[in-house]
């Protein structure tokens, strides 16, 4: 065995130039040089600063100046600290709305998905939010909520008077609900048109047969585009919990991150930009991104304990859906 | 082999383009020191701030400057005063041959240090960006020694390091409350409120007798907040030493000091106006532009604002004849005073060639002395002696101005240290710390000291962290 991997070794070795002239070494080289450009790319943008990042996070520093060594000091102060995870509670806020904007956006994906009056219209009016600038949206709703504004004229013709209506923006009771309403508007359009797409891809002979064994709309919904849409309906799970714990430009823009709306962002970008503290704030970014990898991992199990049945009976296409999904998740993560 | 010879062409000329750049800022630096060494020390014997004298010296200088502002609405053709333009032609008046030319800058603290960092020949004279003190020779001529520039202006030392002074303040502000006279007669107050409680008083006839709100916060623009740290100093104290020395020492500082001084009554002054109800109803939705019109028409009574804001205020709207300026109201063993200091001042590039150097400082001390562009500013007087105060000041005749002193030898970091460190931030940019207390009096779901115990713990944590000595 050794003398034969050796020798093939030394035949390689000596027929490098020929192989590289070789349709497979030409072949390889072409893949290396369109890879490396990517690949470079994405260490000196990506890779790199999120390791400086991380050596930051062991510091007590600022931008300019002397930086001490202070060990894991960073991160026993985020788990001390009363704002940092305080802030995190906020989040549930936001995957409460992340929930509510799943439901919503299935629910008209599926209506948009049939034949439907001027569909493709409501399709663009219902993406567009998406399409706007984050800080427009945020300029939109505080005036949206400002007290006698537009939100509260609209439910003033629906009968409700002014007196009794919260200020929507200063009572922190209501105030984080306003934030989420905002962030349910301007996204669920791109859970609705992912949603669309992967419904569209469902194979239109199996309504067909489901109609003919008389299944209804709703059976239909549960027992055929739900399972085929499995993937990217995970992928928008994934995205929506990911995107509530670091939600930043509603309550940055809306409310300045004041009156108890400061969320794990907001508070690590003072931390970061008022307060200087930038290896306070960097270990609050690597904490998070612990967070998020867990709950992805615990999400992860839960989906294949949920879907146990439906892989059962077809292993081969819950291999292919697992394709599916990575391929979104790389087209998600660009 | 196409591929491969392509990439390698492509990792050659970025590696070497890498490299070059570097290299290229290297040497830019010295050489930029350099010269910098060579020129000041060349000029400082003969250019000096002092020694120009307006419509003799430099008579015949024949030169083109650039000036870089942040007064973009003096190049605005609807400006209603006196615009750049105006100046510089009476500037040509006495001096025909030195010609000025003008840009200004919308995002100007951002830019113009971005200029100041991409070489030597951004124009000839700037407003000082916010540069560390011990990089200002570096970028800017020296006008003269600090004795002989407090002879020349006032509040020389706002740019001022290891003796020698690099700015002269184009305007310069105090800090106090604009408010609305016609407002105030109406609730019936006919003197000015002298003390935190008959300030909250006052707020309380307003609310009573007018339709106006009795003071506006302007939370949600965050930056305004900052004016009440301002009063913290020389307003609240009446001490120069206070801000950059005293308040480092000092050993739980937001502590009540009983007579209605101090930075615990100002603070106090914002809780109890939010806790009574005397602000606007929703000030999470508040909006700057729109409340310089409300106070010139009376739907506010008053504001805490530097009196840089009461110029603008007076124009927004039509009845800028209601629009007055008075002083914080705490009063220390009988008198009250006003924290004061130099806004943006004038920088002469030092890199530039003598006789530009020579024609910005003839420029500069013109603007100072001759063109009355401080008192159109409504700013206090910058040339040293000139008494001629703008009406924005009508009600300081008896009000102290304190202009805060700088911290001791060696202590210049420590104020920021302790900021950073406390994370109140205080005069740099803490608003949140303030938004906060207004959250609390209109929740009141934390009473005002126990909010004052929290920074006193901040900051004397921060004290221990950096070795300060406390007393």
């Amino acid at each position: 065995m050794e003398t034969n991997a050796l020798g093939a070794k030394k035949r390689n070795a000596f027929n490098f130039k020929k192989w590289s002239r070789s349709r497979n070494g030409q072949q390889t080289f072409i893949i290396i040089a369109f890879m490396i450009i990517p690949l470079l790319l994405l260490f000196v943008f990506t890779y790199l600063p999120f390791g400086e990042m991380v050596k930051f996070s062991f510091y007590d520093m600022k931008y300019v100046g002397r930086r001490t060594w202070v060990g894991l000091q960073n991160y026993k102060d985020v788990f001390q600290r009363t704002d940092c995870f305080a802030a995190l509670k906020l989040s549930l806020y936001y995957l409460l709305g992340g929930v509510l904007q799943i439901i919503l956006a299935l629910y008209l994906a599926t209506i948009l998905s049939f034949k439907v009056k001027l569909g493709n219209l409501f399709k663009g009016c219902m993406f567009f939010p998406f399409l706007i600038n984050g800080i427009a949206v945020g300029f939109i709703f505080k005036f949206f909520f400002t007290r006698g504004y537009v939100f509260d004229t609209v439910l003033q013709w629906c009968g409700f008077s002014l007196q009794n209506l919260p200020y929507w923006l200063k009572d922190q009771s209501v105030n984080n609900f306003s934030l989420m309403g905002a962030s349910i508007w301007r996204y669920f359009g791109q859970n609705m048109v992912l949603f669309i797409g992967a419904i569209m891809s469902v194979d239109g002979s199996m309504y067909e047969a489901a109609e003919l064994d008389g299944a209804n709309k709703f059976q239909q919904f549960i027992y055929i585009i739900l399972p085929n849409i499995k993937s990217i309906f995970v992928l928008n799970i994934m995205l929506s919990v990911s995107g509530s714990l670091s939600a930043f430009e509603p309550p940055y823009v809306i409310t300045a991150g004041a009156n108890g709306t400061a969320t794990y962002f907001v508070v690590m970008d003072r931390i970061a930009h008022t307060s200087q503290k930038v290896g306070l704030a960097s270990a609050m970014a690597v904490v998070l991104l612990g967070i998020i990898l867990i709950l992805t991992l615990l999400q992860k199990l839960f989906f294949k304990y949920v879907f146990k049945n439906a892989e059962d009976d077809n292993p081969k296409k819950f291999k292919r859906e697992q394709r599916k999904l990575a391929a979104a998740k790389g087209g998600a993560a660009q | 082999m196409k591929a491969k010879r392509i990439l390698a062409a492509v990792l050659a000329v970025s590696t070497v383009s890498l490299f070059g750049c570097s290299q290229q800022k290297s040497t830019d630096v010295s050489s930029s020191g350099e010269t910098e060494s060579g020129t000041s020390s060349a000029q400082s014997e003969d250019l000096s701030y002092a020694n120009v004298e307006l419509g003799t010296s430099y008579k015949d200088l024949k030169a083109d400057i650039k000036f870089i502002s942040h007064k973009t609405d003096l190049v605005n053709a609807d400006y209603n005063g006196k615009k750049f333009a105006d100046y510089f032609a009476e500037f040509n008046k006495m001096y025909p041959n030195i010609k000025v030319n003008v840009e200004t800058i919308t995002n100007y603290v951002s830019d113009t240090l971005l200029r100041l960092q991409g070489g030597n020949d951004w124009g000839d004279v700037m407003m000082i960006p916010a540069v560390d003190k011990a990089d200002l020779s570096t970028y800017f001529l020296s006008y003269g020694t600090l004795d002989e520039m407090e002879k020349q202006i006032n509040f020389a030392r706002t740019w001022e390091y290891k003796n020698e002074v690099y700015g002269v303040p184009s305007a310069a502000n105090a800090q106090g409350l604009v408010y609305n006279k016609r407002i105030f007669k109406e609730a019936g107050i006919t003197e000015l409120p002298k003390t935190p409680d008959e300030f909250i008083n006052d707020l309380k006839l307003i609310k009573q007798k007018t339709k106006a709100t009795p003071l506006y916060t302007n939370y949600f623009a965050q930056w305004t907040m900052g004016a009440w740290d301002a009063y913290v100093s020389g307003s609240a104290t009446g001490d120069s030493k206070y801000m950059n020395q005293v308040l480092l020492h000092k050993s739980n500082p937001f502590t009540n000091p009983g007579d209605g001084t101090g930075p615990y009554n100002v603070y106090k002054v914002l809780y109890d106006a939010a806790k009574d109800g005397l602000i606007e109803k929703d000030y999470t939705t508040t909006d700057w532009e729109s409340s310089k019109a409300k106070l010139n028409n009376g739907d506010i009574a008053c504001m805490a604002l530097g009196s840089w804001a009461f110029s603008q205020i007076v124009g927004a709207g039509s009845h800028g004849d209601d629009v007055g300026y008075m002083t914080f109201p705490i009063t220390i063993n009988g008198k009250q005073y006003a924290t004061a200091g130099g806004d943006y001042s004038y920088g002469i590039n030092v890199n530039s060639s003598k006789e530009k150097q020579e024609a910005s400082m003839v420029f500069v001390k013109w603007m100072t002395e001759k063109s009355g562009y401080p008192f159109d500013q409504q700013s206090l007087p910058i040339k040293a002696g000139d008494t001629k105060y703008p009406e924005v000041f009508s009600s300081f005749e008896d009000v102290e101005l304190v202009v805060d002193d700088p911290a001791a030898d060696g202590e210049e970091d420590l104020l920021n240290k302790l900021n950073s460190d406390s994370e109140l931030n205080i005069n740099a940019g803490g608003n949140d710390k303030i938004m906060k207390i207004v959250e609390h009096a209109s929740n009141g779901d934390e009473s005002f000291d126990d909010i004052m115990k929290d920074w006193n713990e901040a900051w004397t944590k921060a004290q221990q962290k950096e070795n300060v000595t406390v007393s």
